[in-house]
């Protein structure tokens, strides 16, 4: 594979908020393409092929990439849907450009907000027989993982709650008119209890936001010259069956897997990964945790110590969710892809005023479905493989 | 770049039926994983990674049913991930499985799925939620009665009558009577076609796809893999896709985007394919083709879409020469097509499988005898998506 075409990000942008009142989705989503493809330095005739990922069951339509189709530029191209997850979006738009066929892909996502009841429409996802009279919706399957966490760490909480702290101070920093929720410690634990263990001060309210990505060759970006990229060191993505009865909730086999993949292909060392940022997934603080110990950057049980001597914070030895995650801006079904965005413009450089200075390599991990089903990374480094190796 | 080739060394597919009570949604998509696995002779433990083939799961009454999936497929912490682009989602999932080959991230790929339309209820009313909540949802506007609009059109334009329309169900009843797994297998006429019950103007009953239950299941692997183990195989030579706007009044009236009667963007994904693919005379290059055509009407514009008539002129090169059945020049929809068969979510998946299956020799008593290469296609959305394929021995 040492021949195979790099793939870097070369552009981004996040579009939100959105007042439904005022802008159509189909707007939005032509605003954040637009803004993506600026900030990639091109137009869209450059653009070879689009990967969406939306959710049928939010947007309200049947098959959800139609009403994208006109606004991200895919009448005439090649777009293709991802709804599984938006993570899974890129990595099929990395595939597709580094299978040599495609030059360069527009990669977007979206969570409308304009559905009666999310919770209700995530039940839908559960089997019709067994579990969909339960109570059962993203939150409660992450509230069972929690419990399972709690249950293997003793003095987790107090974690949790430090690892919300580090986050909305972060996101305080990158996006303060998005990071609106309580701040400080004695608030987050002692806020409304949602699910057992997760108050609502744990986590942050279900927001709207459009996120694109421009993805391109090597050969295509050496072409363009003066490209601020961030290469694709490594790509794996892997599930966990669907029925959480027959998970270990505390456990997460698929992303161990999924790093393994990515690891292996980007030359990490698996045994001890080493990076200049982390940007994973935190519907709650403790999938943080589990994201942490499944990337191999720390084991459960360093978890609370961790914590406390703020390990993830932006001066710490693994700083994590410097954007401040999703537990300070939750555009639900986007943020894998939100993550994604953010470690690769921590990689160009051009991550505002949260940018890490000196930033070589980032790994992002984004997750899916119940209690994390779906586990993708992402390995970036300022440099392509070739340079590098 | 040159793409490396990506090999079909396994295919599975239901027997398809307007009711499968015996298996639920992950069974069936089990049964077409088993026998593609079979097919295959690997094992689901050498599979790398799963792309799974599920369009609108409203027909299934699951949200993100895909999820339900993973252990059908032996998935659980492997790659996997599900494509949608609506009745085009079968052969985009295959064009995804080979992106993951052709990117070198894996050596072998399942693609599986399996839909319930036939035990949906009825699948017209939830496929008017496709379009827009504001602007055209509240007509009456279904997959019939859009493609009822563009027969209109094709007729106006080109001359097409509802006998023609009726030679295509002939045709296709007549290929799907010698293929087992075709749901609608009965031998018709034109003159029942055009006495069936009238469901949007021009399209009858028989002009109409059936609501069918089945799965479809292929296995991908990379040229290094086939060869180094040995194994028989048929090539994707070709890919591409193509869309078209969302809105179906961008088709019609002054200053429309894409001509309702006609298949343009489909004609965009086959040329992107046949480039691909080296082939510059689909005429006297393609052997066979399995064009997705839900509706008789259709059949006609995928067939000029696929370079294999002039526009508007395939109506009168069935009528007068046979030119689209077995034993004629380019035999489209040996299988019988999605006229006699559409489980939606697999149904393009089965269009290449079908294709697959015919330069493979393996067609059986729809084999088209000699056939080397073969084009696949399918159509998603309000006739928004397409997708194709070519193939080869």
């Amino acid at each position: 594979m040492g021949s195979r075409t790099e793939v870097g990000v070369i552009g981004s942008a996040v579009f939100a908020p959105r007042d439904p009142g005022r802008m159509s989705l189909e707007e939005a989503l032509h605003a954040v393409t637009k803004h993506a493809l600026h900030d990639a330095g091109i137009g869209i005739d450059d653009i070879d092929g689009i990967v969406v990922a939306a959710n049928d069951q939010l947007d309200g339509r049947a098959i959800s990439i139609m009403a994208a189709s006109g606004s991200v530029g895919g009448v005439g191209r090649d777009i293709l849907s991802t709804p599984s997850g938006s993570e899974h979006a890129f990595v099929l738009a990395s595939l597709r450009v580094r299978s040599g066929m495609y030059r360069t892909q527009l990669v977007v996502s979206w969570s409308p907000l304009e559905v009666d009841s999310i919770s209700e429409t995530q039940r839908l996802s559960n089997d019709p027989y067994y579990h969909r009279a339960l109570p059962l919706d993203d939150l409660s399957s992450h509230a069972l993982q929690a419990n399972a966490l709690e249950a293997k760490v003793p003095g987790l909480r107090a974690a949790a709650v430090q690892v919300t702290v580090t986050n909305r101070r972060h996101g305080a920093l990158a996006y303060p008119e998005y990071a609106p929720a309580p701040r400080e410690a004695v608030l987050i634990a002692g806020g409304k209890m949602l699910r057992w263990p997760i108050t609502d001060a744990m986590v942050s309210q279900p927001a709207f936001a459009a996120v694109a990505l421009v993805l391109a060759s090597d050969e295509w970006i050496s072409g363009r010259g003066n490209c601020k990229t961030a290469w694709v060191h490594g790509l794996g993505w892997a599930t966990e069956t669907a029925y959480l009865g027959d998970r270990d909730l505390s456990r997460l086999p698929s992303l161990q897997a999924a790093a393994a993949q990515a690891y292996q292909e980007a030359g990490v060392d698996a045994q001890a990964p080493k990076f200049d940022l982390a940007e994973v997934a935190d519907a709650t603080p403790y999938q943080e945790l589990v994201a942490l110990e499944g990337l191999g950057l720390c084991p459960r049980a360093q978890w609370v110590d961790a914590a406390q001597r703020d390990a993830f914070g932006r001066d710490g030895p693994t700083p994590t969710n410097l954007s401040g995650g999703a537990l300070s801006f939750n555009p639900v079904f986007c943020t894998g892809l939100m993550r994604i965005a953010e470690a690769a413009n921590q990689t160009r450089g051009c991550a505002g005023a949260h940018q890490l200075p000196g930033v070589k390599t980032a790994v992002a991990h984004g997750a899916s479905g119940f209690a994390m089903q779906y586990n993708t990374v992402v390995v970036f480094g300022q440099h392509s493989r070739e340079t590098t190796q | 770049m040159k793409a490396p080739r990506v090999g079909i060394i396994g295919i599975g597919q239901s027997q398809f039926k307007a009711r499968r009570s015996d298996a639920n949604y992950p069974e069936l998509v089990r049964e077409a994983v088993t026998l593609a696995m079979g097919d295959s002779g690997r094992s689901l433990d050498e599979i790398e990674a799963v792309v799974y083939s599920l369009a609108p799961d409203a027909l299934l009454g699951i949200g993100n049913a895909e999820r339900l999936g993973v252990d059908a497929v032996g998935a659980r912490n492997k790659r996997f991930m599900r494509i949608n682009t609506g009745g085009s989602t079968g052969i985009s999932s295959l064009a995804a499985a080979h992106s993951h080959i052709a990117a070198g991230a894996c050596e072998l790929v399942l693609v599986a799925g399996a839909d319930k339309v036939g035990e949906c209820g009825d699948s017209q009313t939830i496929l008017n939620k496709i379009w827009d909540p504001t602007y055209e949802r509240s007509l009456p506007l279904g997959t019939i009665t859009m493609l009822a609009m563009s027969a209109i059109r094709y007729m106006h334009k080109y001359g097409m009558t509802q006998e023609d329309m009726a030679r295509i169900v002939v045709k296709n009843r007549a290929h799907a009577a010698l293929n087992p797994n075709a749901h609608l297998r009965a031998p018709t006429s034109i003159d029942e076609v055009m006495h069936s019950r009238m469901i949007a103007w021009p399209i009858k009953l028989f002009d109409a796809c059936p609501q069918s239950s089945g799965g479809c299941a292929m296995v991908l692997a990379s040229e290094d893999y086939i060869r180094r183990n040995g194994l028989e195989a048929v090539w994707i030579t070709g890919v591409g896709h193509s869309s078209e706007s969302y809105y179906i009044g961008d088709r019609m009236g002054i200053g429309y985007s894409a001509d309702h009667a006609d298949a343009q963007a489909l004609g965009e994904a086959c040329s992107r394919a046949y480039k691909m693919a080296g082939v510059t005379d689909p005429v006297r290059q393609i052997d066979t083709a399995e064009l997705y055509s839900p509706f008789s009407n259709t059949e006609f514009h995928a067939i000029e879409a696929a370079g294999l008539a002039p526009l508007g002129q395939s109506p009168r090169m069935l009528r007068e020469e046979g030119c689209f059945q077995i034993g004629g020049r380019n035999p489209v929809n040996p299988s019988g097509g999605v006229l006699c068969a559409n489980a939606i979510a697999v149904t393009a998946m089965v269009r290449v499988a079908e294709a697959a299956l015919q330069v493979w020799g393996r067609a059986g008593a729809h084999q088209v005898k000699g056939a080397q290469r073969a084009i696949a296609s399918g159509n998603g959305g309000d006739h928004q998506f397409f997708g194709a394929m070519v193939v080869e021995a």
